[in-house]
């Protein structure tokens, strides 16, 4: 159950992704502490070091790319907390997840009109 | 001996939380969802249960990677609701079942299960969700609770065959409890749903439909589907569905469906419940 490649454009959370996201995840759970989050708005790229984020972690979040962030081993669960600190909907998430257009996105994969 | 009153299957979507922290009940996006429970919630109030059983996954607040367990049990006399980031929720704190908690880790461990057992911890939407659904927003909740985690995050997660034995065992855990509780099972997660990946957003409401009437009646069906089987019918996160399986596990063969209700898409979930009493 870690070969994720065996149904298409879904990735699972294993052994590799754990590892790969451990930093930036560590990171984005730390932002459930309401000082974290003070620290997080305050200077994110200091807080982003405090965990020896790499430059290519830093720039993907910084830049909010949700989807270069997953690729880097986020998991979804942990960095969803930058979303509480800067406000995005999930479902905008999910987007960047699809490559998709947010509009796109709701109309044609939740079937929102 | 306590007696097992129903088993119920829920959705734990956090959003539901929110819409309710928000007053969005009412809302075009959220009434429908909201008012098929209503009959569940009946259901609980005429049921009078003593203690919930609630059986969820933590997601990445309770728990971090630093340590997973595969399956943990809360021994505490208090859970507080944790904060995910978005701040304290207004919900009141969950009262332990200390003893029977404690009877479930005795049992789990004599049958071979191997369960972390929490003294001092929170819980996230996982638990709360399903407690708001069934029991609304009260000072204080009506009954005690003893919380199940299961790791539905990293992988490897469980099988649904290893979840659904892990139900034989809270049976067994229940019915040997020297008191007279009466005993509520919440299997939550699901339905449908996929946040990473490109097949983000995936739904699929046909599955969904069947699972709601399967787990009732034809349980051996998704107790033998594979966790493959699972993510590729009900998405990655779907995949959680297998928590309903521990407590279908505790339950009769045979089972009466008292309610469905199903609704989709609450936030990006399919999204529903199941009410289940024992034919006895
Ligand atoms: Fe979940």
């Amino acid at each position: 159950m870690t070969d994720s490649s065996r149904i298409p454009d879904t990735p699972l959370f294993d052994r590799a992704g754990s590892i790969r996201g451990y930093k930036l995840n560590k990171m984005a759970m730390a932002l459930g502490d309401p000082a974290n989050r003070d620290a997080f708005r305050e200077n994110e790229e200091a807080f982003l070091d405090r965990f020896g984020l790499s430059a290519e972690e830093k720039a993907a979040v910084m830049s909010r790319d949700w989807h270069e962030m997953v690729r880097l081993g986020g998991n979804l669960f942990f960095i969803l907390k930058i979303s509480a600190v800067d406000p995005v909907p999930i479902t905008q998430i999910g987007a960047a997840q699809a490559g998709m257009d947010h509009a796109e996105f709701l109309a044609q994969r939740l079937g929102k009109v | 001996m306590a007696t097992i009153i129903g088993g119920l299957g829920t959705s734990h979507v956090p959003s539901i939380g929110v819409a309710l922290d928000r007053g969005l009940r009412d809302t075009p996006d959220w009434k429908p969802f909201f008012d098929g429970y209503e009959v569940g919630k009946e259901w609980m109030r005429e049921a009078k249960p003593d203690v919930a059983v609630v059986i969820f996954n933590d997601h990445g607040n309770s728990f971090f990677l630093d340590r997973v367990p595969t399956f943990a049990v809360g021994v505490a006399e208090t859970y507080k609701p944790v904060d995910e980031g978005w701040g304290p929720r207004a919900i009141a704190p969950f009262e332990g079942a200390v003893d029977l908690s404690w009877h479930l880790v005795d049992k789990l461990v004599e049958r071979h299960f191997d369960p972390l057992v929490c003294r001092e911890i929170d819980v996230d939407h996982g638990l709360q969700v399903p407690m708001e659904l069934f029991f609304g927003r009260p000072e204080a909740w009506p009954v005690k609770v003893v919380p199940i985690w299961v790791n539905t995050i990293q992988y490897p997660i469980p099988t649904p065959q290893r979840c659904w034995d892990m139900g034989r065992v809270l049976r067994e855990t229940i019915e040997s409890f020297p008191g007279d509780e009466r005993v509520v099972i919440l299997g939550t997660g699901g339905l449908s749903h996929q946040l990473q990946g490109a097949r983000a957003g995936f739904i699929n409401r046909e599955a969904d439909m069947a699972w709601l009437d399967g787990i009732a009646n034809d349980p051996e069906h998704y107790r033998n589907m594979t966790r493959e089987d699972y993510v590729e019918q009900f998405g990655s996160e779907g995949a959680e569905l297998i928590m309903w399986l521990v407590m279908r596990g505790a339950m009769d063969p045979k089972v009466k469906l008292i309610h469905k209700h199903y609704h989709a898409p609450a936030s990006m979930t399919g999204a529903g419940m199941v009410v289940l009493e024992n034919e006895g």
